[in-house]
């Protein structure tokens, strides 16, 4: 037979594609995958979900003015949704080629496994940076809100996307440990039932294992000015970042890349960082901040600024300032109606907090014994406007806030008239200042420090007020003034006083 | 012997490699040049491990390979001879969600081939080639299996790479599908080299300017087509009923049997097909393990591939 020799030359490759670059190739497949993980139902509904609970809750009517160290913090739920979407559909397109047998084929393609795998950790990034965008317009919606204080957190707004992102690697890291498609789904439903069954230590906590969740959305009971809320939103953010690069980075080094040295440095600098972040932000409320805490609820006046407006001296944490002209539309409109010194009276309106017991205790303020002080919180719209004015009220009626909360007599008939006869909706304003929305009977009346308690006659008496003519009442007011405002007058006097027929038989304080 | 003018691109010597007690491949020698190389060969004869072992998939227990200069046998040296390789493995898997366009846009990728702008010409270039521009936007999972070979094709394609490894990739398709995907391999082995495992003797006789058949694990023939056919020459002969001195022998549309073998005195000799070369390598073969016979052609293959 023939026998076939070929000469010996090396033949050089075809390159019609240039020149080529492995890193490069990898934000190429990210750039692909990204966008496949963008088209996908789950990410798709969890995005709409997201914007659609972004509008709805900015346009909901709500009770109080933006306080932005909380509106931060409350960016952070929906991302966990979307979280969730990517988690499952990065996991699938990680197991894509082994579901349909093309890693036979991909194998000996330039890109190797680990690299793959780094591409679809880096296709996480764009969605990340999508619920960025999401989480920083809901953010400024709020901001731009009239009546919007305080000021945001730079690592609380990151801690949803940042979230995004952990999910996504934790979906990618699941796909190279776990090669079944079911994996990720029953995470996905474990993660549901331990969060919706209340498992994670988040609920109620302000500190220790609850910041090992990925978010931490506990409000307080109030707003608090940003230096006392002692959030470790930093370390929590770099917590989040280094788990989301050891995920990622495990990833990458089971599935090859543990050759690199570059990827072994990585994967210990992000667990270096996790563990840190970890670490510092259980560690609890830092002695600083408590030691803050402490001198603004026992002396805040050492930590506030204040500013006068006719009659009445604000003073109020530095973030509140902007809240000092809503403050002072109620007070002069009160003290415009009263009668007597109170009218030209110096009032001192001083914000108050305590958080001394934490950020979740809901303790009442105590009230103030100094002449002429009225506590206002820090909270303000809604039914926070008549609470004021009713503290306003009382000062004027009963000399300071102690004397005001044990008033039981008919000079609370004047307390409220004079609180809330000047708004446009006085009813409404009774029944929001009330605690169980009644508009009859005996109640007790909301208030930042001690509550005051009106009596069933003593609500009769007000509401008949509120239908007689503004202007006559006033002036009844002014004209009776030394009497509605002395001790132990009766509430039938005070009707009588003030021109009102009521029916009020034995009306009791029933302290 | 014949001498191809060809320079050689792929070049092995002593491949080994083992399952168990089974020599997959068994000390192959083989130097390629440009032009389809066909690879003839029952089923389990070492084929598709060759091919593997080739594309870089699995590697041989010994010997070694060049691909265009390349040697696998470091991390770069492989990385080099896949950058220079496009392989369409036996039953090529799919993304069903992807179009062809999108698939052949993430072998692109894996490719290296980072350009998006450069890339996206390079894939439309290929889905051209291989007559599947009209479809380049359906999802797979709606074409039918002669398309989903031919996005298969393109995907080896993309990137024009120097060495190309078919493993039958023209099984399951119908005859005018085998025949356009003859056209595009043929048209794919201008100015390439590639290597076309197949089991249709047709597929070589049509497209290779040379064939190697395997057997065991090793290489038993190494020629060009017309050489394998030509061993036939003076063993095919036609009969009334089948001989039963032949090799093998079967019943044609004419009525009359065509034989196979060592023809009586006096047969009415027949011209030689590629296929019948092939049965009479193959049947050498199987005496050349049972009573070791027949090793004139085995030696004289060896002595040309060293």
């Amino acid at each position: 037979m023939t026998a076939t020799a070929l000469t010996q030359q090396a033949a050089p490759a075809v390159a019609r594609s240039g020149p080529r670059n492995s890193w490069a190739a990898v934000l190429a497949l990210a750039a692909f995958e990204a966008r496949r993980l963008l088209l996908r139902l789950p990410v798709l509904l969890a995005f709409a979900l997201h914007v659609t609970w972004i509008v709805w809750r900015t346009l909901q009517p709500r009770d109080d003015y933006p306080v932005l160290q909380d509106a931060d913090r409350a960016t952070q739920g929906g991302p966990l949704l979307v979280g969730l979407a990517v988690l499952l559909c990065a996991n699938r397109a990680v197991l894509r080629s082994t579901r349909r047998d093309t890693e036979r084929h991909f194998a000996v393609l330039t890109l190797g496994v680990w690299r793959r795998t780094a591409a679809h950790a880096l296709s996480v990034v764009p969605l990340a940076l999508l619920t960025a965008v999401a989480v920083t317009a809901q953010f400024t919606w709020e901001a731009l809100k009239s009546g919007a204080v305080g000021r945001g957190s730079v690592a609380e707004l990151l801690t949803g996307p940042l979230a995004v992102l952990l999910f996504g690697a934790v979906g990618v890291l699941l796909a190279r440990l776990v090669t079944s498609a079911v994996a990720a789904p029953l995470l996905v439903v474990v993660f549901l039932l331990l969060f919706v069954g209340g498992a994670f230590p988040s609920s109620g906590q302000e500190t220790g294992a609850v910041w090992l969740d990925p978010v931490v959305t506990t409000a307080g009971a109030h707003p608090y000015p940003s230096d006392l809320l002692g959030r470790p939103a930093g370390w929590h953010a770099l917590y989040l970042a280094g788990l989301a690069l050891t995920a990622a980075l495990l990833a990458v080094l089971v599935s090859g890349g543990r050759r690199s040295r570059a990827v072994q440095a990585a994967f210990a600098g992000a667990l270096t960082l996790a563990v840190l972040g970890g670490v510092v932000q259980t560690g609890g409320v830092p002695a600083r901040t408590v030691e803050a805490r402490v001198r603004a609820s026992v002396a805040p006046e050492k930590e506030q600024r204040c500013v006068r407006r006719g009659q009445v001296r604000y003073c109020a944490f530095s973030e509140w300032l902007p809240r000092v002209a809503g403050w002072a539309r109620v007070a002069d409109r009160v003290q415009a109606l009263a009668g007597g010194p109170a009218r030209g009276r110096d009032l001192l309106v001083r914000q108050r907090v305590d958080v001394r017991g934490g950020l979740l205790d809901d303790a009442a303020l105590a009230p103030s014994t100094r002449p002429g002080q009225v506590t206002v919180g820090t909270s303000w719209g809604g039914n926070r406007v008549p609470e004021f004015s009713t503290a306003v009220a009382g000062v004027l009626v009963a000399g300071d806030e102690k004397a005001a909360s044990v008033v039981c007599d008919g000079r609370m008939v004047t307390v409220m008239w004079l609180s809330l006869a000047w708004q446009s909706d006085p009813e409404s304003a009774l029944r929001g200042v009330r605690l169980d929305d009644s508009l009859t009977g005996s109640a007790i009346v909301v208030s930042r420090t001690e509550p005051l308690l009106m009596t069933a006659g003593q609500t009769k008496v007000v509401r008949a007020l509120f239908d007689r003519p503004f202007y006559g009442v006033a002036a009844r007011v002014k004209a009776h003034w030394a009497e509605l405002t002395t001790p132990g007058v009766t509430t039938v006097r005070a009707a009588e006083l003030l021109g009102v027929r009521a029916s009020v038989g034995a009306d009791r304080c029933a302290r | 012997m014949t001498t191809v003018s060809a320079a050689v691109t792929v070049s092995a010597s002593g491949l080994t490699l083992r399952y168990g007690a089974t020599r997959a491949l068994d000390d192959v020698s083989l130097r390629l040049g440009r032009g389809v190389t066909g690879l003839l060969g029952p089923n389990g004869a070492g084929k598709t491990t060759l091919l593997r072992v080739l594309a870089t998939s699995v590697p041989a227990a010994s010997g070694a390979f060049t691909v265009l200069g390349h040697d696998p046998a470091s991390a770069h040296g492989r990385q080099e001879v896949r950058r220079a390789l496009g392989y369409l493995p036996q039953t090529p898997g799919f993304h069903p969600d992807f179009t062809p366009f999108e698939f052949v846009d993430y072998v692109a990728i894996l490719k290296e081939l980072t350009d998006r702008a450069a890339r996206h010409r390079e894939v439309r270039r290929v889905l051209d080639e291989v007559g599947l521009a009209e479809v380049r936007g359906k999802r797979i999972k709606k074409l039918s299996g002669g398309m989903r070979q031919r996005v298969a094709l393109a995907a080896a394609l993309v990137g024009d790479p120097g060495f190309l490894v078919l493993d039958e990739p023209t099984v399951g398709l119908d005859p005018e599908q085998r025949m356009r995907f003859r056209e595009l391999i043929a048209q794919a082995g201008e100015g390439r080299t590639v290597l076309l495992s197949t089991h249709q003797t047709e597929d070589v006789a049509m497209l290779c300017h040379r064939v190697l058949v395997m057997a065991g694990g090793r290489v038993r023939f190494d020629g060009t087509p017309a050489e394998l056919a030509a061993r036939a020459a003076g063993r095919v002969w036609r009969s009334t009923a089948r001989d039963p001195g032949a090799k093998a022998g079967w019943r044609t549309g004419t009525g009359g049997y065509r034989n196979v073998g060592d023809p009586p005195e006096g047969a009415d000799l027949l011209e030689p097909t590629l296929e019948d070369g092939y049965l009479l390598t193959l049947d050498g073969d199987r005496g050349d393990r049972g009573d070791r016979g027949d090793r004139g052609d085995h030696g004289d293959r060896a002595e040309a591939t060293a």
